[in-house]
């Protein structure tokens, strides 16, 4: 079955956090992934529909999540509830937990999760073509990478959420930056899931050998400062 | 020696956000990024995926200062991660 990936990558943070789900979770999933231009409002309307999981990154607000160049993807009461029913759906983005998260399920997503505040990290612009080596922003995106890839063994979006929460507990407690132990606990704490904890998808293939041992090529496409 | 350059930072941001408090933040924050962070030859900066927000979604570590001085709307995100307080 298909899997709907969204990834933005225009400026720093969607480039950092599109890469770790570049890195580790996009070699797990077969097409659609909507990566940089393609993250958009109408090649998401076409693949939605055929997926049972939605994977975002991207810039968010309460009412809205969005995709490259911040084009909105899903915005509350202007979306087709086919897009998003019966999904699992985790949206790495802004606040998108208040009131996108809980309007997402009311339309029929088996559930869906979010932040209730901002997503804040610490990352090394030195490392924007190459995201996935940056250990600064790993100490935040690996436990999102963590929680994702208990979604795509086929376990419960509450045994995904419980594995996230429990990698920023570890990351917290080795990290001696003071500022990035902050962010580590701040997303921590606004990480939630809505809709039935239960709900589950079809299991994915693990990551294929290649994939563990060799990263993707750079990303050199510019960025907008 | 960080530990305490923090506490100071905590203490600053749990005021309210008023020119006196931000700039007492900001120069809590530099004294504590001369003492940590920023070893080595990376360039840390503090993101968000926030959208439509009063701060920019990339601002390099060794801007916060700066940033806490001026802008209230940065220094109130920085109450909540770092004071763990809602504005």
């Amino acid at each position: 079955m298909p899997t709907a990936v969204l990834l933005s990558d225009f400026d720093l943070p969607t480039r950092s956090a599109s890469g770790f789900l570049l890195r580790y979770i996009a070699p797990r999933v077969e097409p659609f992934q909507l990566f940089s231009f393609l993250a958009r409002r109408l090649p998401f309307q076409l693949s939605a529909p055929q997926s049972d999981i939605i994977i975002g990154t991207g810039h968010g607000e309460e009412q809205a999540f969005t995709g490259q160049n911040e084009a909105v993807i899903l915005e509350v009461g202007k979306y087709d509830p086919r897009e998003v029913r019966g999904k699992v759906i985790k949206l790495l983005s802004c606040q998108c937990g208040v009131e996108l998260c809980p309007d997402l399920v009311k339309n029929g997503a088996a559930c869906a999760m979010g932040y209730t505040d901002d997503y804040v990290w610490v990352m090394d612009s030195d490392l924007a073509s190459t995201p996935w080596a940056d250990k600064m922003a790993a100490t935040c995106l690996m436990p999102v990478v963590a929680g994702l890839n208990v979604l795509l063994d086929g376990k419960t979006a509450q045994e995904a959420l419980d594995t996230e929460l429990t990698q920023y507990d570890c990351y917290a407690e080795i990290e001696e930056d003071e500022l990035i132990k902050s962010c580590i606990e701040f997303n921590r704490d606004n990480a939630v899931l809505r809709g039935d904890p239960e709900a589950r998808i079809r299991p994915r293939p693990k990551l294929p050998l290649p994939f563990r041992l060799v990263p993707p090529p750079p990303i050199l496409a510019p960025l907008r400062r | 020696m960080s530990k305490s350059e923090w506490e100071k930072v905590k203490e600053a941001l749990r005021k309210p956000a008023t020119p006196e408090a931000m700039r007492e933040a900001a120069q809590a924050f530099a004294q504590y990024r001369k003492v940590s962070l920023g070893k080595g030859n990376s360039r840390p900066t503090l993101v968000t995926l926030g959208r439509g927000r009063g701060y920019p979604n990339a601002t390099p570590v060794d801007k916060i200062p700066e940033q806490l001085a001026k802008n209230p709307e940065f220094f109130d995100l920085m109450k909540k991660v770092v004071a763990k307080e809602k504005s």
